[in-house]
């Protein structure tokens, strides 16, 4: 990695979404803190910014990664994916987020987009996750209206629907 | 009313939340996500000792203009609660602090920068000089002889102090049993995942402070701002945006909050601060802190004959606006005596100021504190009489014969059938089977069950409030529902929507009351500017309150299109009928559309005598009593607790609950889950400890320790729904009681598994290190008692 001063803003460039984007940052900036202020994507949400509460959680490569504990210039030439780019349209939702809904997986909604990156990425990487998986997927978020049952019954459920939808049952 | 008719969107169904679609779209609206041109972010300088004088303050050359102290804020009012009650002392809780620190984090100056870092970075240049002072570390070191003083001129540390006594005495030497307890509650920080955080600016179109800040009280907000500016609250608009989480936390007016709105008002420019989690954890409204010393007698089948309690609350340095340094304590003495019917009791409580951060209501106020000191003492009784806890808490509970009923303290519990459900909740758990079976698991841990039974009172009103003489009294909630010239209902009122899911379950009864499909029905809630007034979503009140307003204004504007549309079908407006999202007279119909067309558009089709009050309505609401209506529940759980490593794990958790009419069962559910999840963080693992310098010890997610999926179990709920005789739809609250019967559920049962060790768990968190010194020190004493017996015999 080159190296970088710490007083001067350097380019940041990388796919979010499937869309080309690129801004200025400090060495310091955070992932979290470029893609919601100089971005303007403001799904990802900032709920601890140590690392442990997982509100922030986006995809990075295809990983479930911790966007405040992440620098926005290590995401230079990175294929970023946000909660903005989970519904296959504006007016859709996918099948992990219907599966939310009907399940009641959410009630304030900060917690929900990094559940929702996290679940996701285990989905793609996983398409026939066990209730133990989801689980540990899952321990890497706290939510505090829920109880996380409904957001393991949401899982589950469109655990069993992406895996009929794809043939796998 | 047409209830026949509508089903599946109206009052009592399943319904899919309104709030859910933008969240899951990652396109909800939280204060940190508003985007406005301009927008300077603000950072504050917190103070790092617990206590000291300010001797001296510098700012960094050349940067004077970006930082402020309290005395740039000179036209700003410190946040000063005012209460009623006799001997509460008042606190002034400074914006930033002026010539003393009384908490580690309290705000001393403030940054603005384009960004936070850059604003972060102008907080580490400033200069401070304290004069250290020795703190107050805890509400005992607080009342000590020799014991420093928060506020010099108070000439003690006592906020207030409370004692009622309805004559005991008497019934204590007559009775056949006695038992003593010392029960305590960690200190708590709530952790909403959103924090606080709150964004102004001047609207120069509407004249007018516009902020839009995360509370639960936006109308609230507005008086207490204007009131700290010393502006009229003509020119202060709240408007606050989706709220991720509060839980009492978000209905305090904080300092940082009314800095903001003053940055905003004087320079004419936006400004943001957003809490971050460490702010959240050190220098946020603390909660939960109560020490018990309860002395309760009973007959000799463990009947109550009386209760003495003595009660500290370790309430922080200052009162905090609305809610005082006091209401904690105020609860503590009315709800002590739980669902139960006690013949004598006496309560003393000391609400005692530290070097802390200001003490908030959090989820069920006082109650979880108050259930788990009253429930750990039936079961006490229970030891000492020999007896099932739960066949001594069957016969002490309040009976349905009995209701309505109005206990010691003037209680007026409306309705339901207690025993009822604490033996449901006795056979969900399946006490029988546990009893039959092994004390202990595959893996050597002990086993064992526990029952905690609570009363939630939710909603209650004006002279309630009154009596506490706080800076605000709710009396009528208001909400505002109008008919559009197309067929839709729009709702405003000003509550707001915190997570609990009104934006749907305000839906659902005017869905109710005026037939309009559910998806037509669109809610705004909390913008002053917009709404009528609510005092806010706090004490298990929304849906009793705005519920039972929007029901009366739906109803008033049923009644207008029902007489337009029979004036249209040349029918009696008693023939009109709502149905399947149209109006009926018969096998006629009209849509929705077809009123509103003619009442706005087409005005030559109305009837000659048409109410010109047109398609919308205001009305206000309250319940017939003041005093509110009860929820109750009975929790048990079955744990599992290792005696090696001091770890429980929770196997099983049941939950029996009345909450009167249920407006959505999944929300209900939602609610009474989420708040259990809550009430398992405050029995086994959540707390703030403090070091002998005052300073906090959890500062990071790692050291407070929120519950985890891996660490909650999988609730199951039965319901009972028993209307409540006061209020619409006979409605009751339900948004705390979830967390209030967890702690006292989870020790009883810890202290159930742990009997044949001689153990009792009398603290929460029962966390591992307090459970295993707990059995070293009861091995110890067996070992002690074992040796004198050696020595006598």
């Amino acid at each position: 990695m080159p190296r970088l001063s710490a007083a001067r803003r350097h380019t940041a460039a990388f796919t979010l979404n499937g869309r080309v984007v690129e801004g200025e940052a400090e060495p310091r900036m955070l992932l979290s803190d470029f893609l919601r202020h100089v971005i303007g994507a403001t799904g990802t949400h900032v709920g601890c910014e140590h690392g442990v509460c997982g509100a922030c959680t986006v995809q990075i490569d295809g990983e479930p990664s911790r966007s405040c504990l992440t620098l926005a210039l290590q995401a230079d030439g990175a294929d970023i994916r946000t909660v903005e780019g989970l519904a296959p349209a504006p007016d859709r939702l996918s099948v992990l987020q219907e599966s939310f809904r009907t399940h009641f997986g959410l009630q304030c909604g900060f917690c929900t987009p990094g559940i929702l990156m996290s679940l996701d990425a285990l989905f793609s990487r996983a398409p026939d996750a066990t209730e133990q998986q989801i689980r540990e997927q899952l321990s890497g978020h706290l939510c505090r209206c829920t109880g996380y049952a409904p957001i393991m019954r949401a899982a589950l459920a469109a655990a069993e629907q992406l895996r009929r939808e794809s043939g796998h049952a | 009313m047409s209830t026949d008719q509508i089903t599946g969107e109206g009052i009592g169904a399943r319904v899919l939340r309104k709030e859910d679609d933008r969240h899951l779209h990652g396109r909800g609206c939280f204060v940190a996500d508003i985007a406005l041109a301009g927008t300077q972010e603000v950072a504050f300088l917190r103070s790092p000792v617990a206590h000291a004088r300010i001797l001296g303050r510098t700012k960094p050359v050349g940067r004077e203009g970006t930082i402020f102290f309290a005395a740039d804020l000179c036209d700003v009012a410190p946040i000063t609660t005012r209460s009623s009650i006799p001997g509460y002392k008042l606190s002034e809780y400074p914006v930033l602090a002026t010539d003393k620190v009384r908490f580690v984090g309290e705000p001393i100056a403030m940054a603005i920068a384009p960004t936070r870092a850059e604003a972060e970075d102008l907080i580490e240049e400033i200069e401070i000089e304290f004069e250290e002072l020795p703190p107050v570390v805890s509400a005992e070191a607080g009342r000590a002889a020799d014991r420093p003083l928060v506020h010099e001129q108070w000439g003690d540390n006592l906020f207030l102090e409370t004692f009622f006594d309805s004559g005991i005495d008497e019934v204590a030497a007559q009775a056949s049993v006695r038992v003593e307890l010392d029960v305590s509650c960690a200190r708590q920080t709530m952790h909403p995942m959103e924090g606080k955080g709150a964004l102004a600016h001047w609207d120069y179109r509407a004249g007018q402070l516009v902020i839009h800040t995360s509370t639960q009280v936006p109308h609230l907000i507005r008086a207490g701002l204007a009131e700290c500016l010393k502006i009229p609250q003509a020119i202060v608009r709240v408007s606050p945006p989706d709220v991720g989480g509060g839980f009492g936390y978000k209905c305090l007016l904080q300092p940082e909050e009314i800095a903001v709105a003053w940055l905003a008002y004087t320079l004419r420019t936006p400004f943001r601060w957003t809490e971050d989690r460490r702010e959240h954890l050190v220098a946020g409204a603390n909660a939960r802190q109560h020490h018990y010393k309860i002395r309760a007698y009973a007959d000799s089948q463990g009947r109550l004959l009386a209760l003495d309690s003595e009660v500290m609350v370790d309430a922080g340095a200052y009162s905090v606006w609305p809610f005082t340094a006091c209401l904690e304590a105020a609860q503590i003495g009315g709800n002590l005596p739980g669902p139960y019917h006690l013949p004598a009791y006496r309560c003393r409580t000391y609400s005692v100021a530290t070097n802390k951060p200001p003490f908030a209501p959090y989820r069920g106020v006082a109650r979880p504190g108050v259930c788990f000191a009253m429930e750990l003492t039936i079961d006490a009784i229970a030891r000492e009489v020999g007896r099932e806890a739960w066949e001594v808490r069957r016969d002490n509970l309040v009976a349905a014969s009995a209701m309505p009923y109005t206990n010691i303290t003037k209680k007026h519990y409306d309705s339901g059938d207690y025993p009822e459900a604490l033996i449901a909740a006795k056979d969900m758990i399946g006490l029988d089977r546990l009893r039959a079976g092994e004390r202990r698991d595959a893996r050597g841990r002990y086993l064992g069950v526990g029952f905690a039974s609570y009363t939630e009172q939710s909603a209650h009103g004006t002279k309630v409030f009154a009596a506490w003489g706080l800076p605000f009294v709710p009396g009528f909630d208001q909400a505002h529902v109008k008919l559009t010239p197309d067929g839709a209902l729009e709702i405003k009122a000003g509550i707001h929507t915190i997570g609990q899911g009104l934006e749907t379950t305000l839906a659902q009864i005017a869905h109710e009351m005026t037939g309009v499909p559910f998806r037509d029905i669109r809610v705004t809630l909390g913008d002053t500017a917009t709404t009528p007034f609510s005092t806010g979503a706090y004490a298990s009140r929304g849906i009793v309150m705005s519920g039972g307003a929007v029901s009366r204004a739906s109803s008033v504007v049923a009644e207008r299109i029902k007489r337009i549309a029979a004036h249209l079908m040349q029918v009696r407006a008693d023939a009109i009928t709502f149905a399947n999202g149209r109006i009926y007279a018969g096998q006629a119909s009209l849509s929705y559309a077809e009123i509103g067309n003619a009442w706005y558009l087409r005005p030559e089709q109305l009837p000659e005598e048409v109410n010109t009050g047109g398609l919308e309505a205001t009305e206000a609401y309250k319940p017939s009593v003041d005093t509110g209506l009860f929820s109750y529940a009975t929790h048990a759980s079955v744990v599992a607790v290792d005696a090696e490593t001091g770890l429980v794990e929770v196997l099983d958790y049941v939950i029996v609950e009345d909450c009167g009419k249920m407006v959505n069962p999944m929300i209900v559910e939602g609610q009474t889950f989420g708040g259990a999840a809550q009430g398992i963080g405050t029995a086994l693992f959540e707390e703030s400890p403090y070091d002998e310098n005052g300073q906090p010890l959890a500062s990071t997610l790692l050291d407070y320790i929120l519950p985890g999926p891996a660490e909650l179990p999988r609730f199951r709920i039965a319901h009972r729904e028993t209307l409540s005789p006061y209020s619409a739809h006979g409605i009751k609250g339900v948004g705390e009681g979830g967390a209030i019967a967890p702690p006292a559920a989870i020790v009883n049962a810890i202290n159930d598994a742990l009997k044949p060790l001689g153990v009792l768990i009398q603290d929460v968190p029962a966390s591992p290190h307090r459970i295993r010194a707990a059995i070293v020190s009861a091995g110890s004493r067996s070992a002690a008692s074992n040796n004198q017996q050696g020595a006598a015999s």
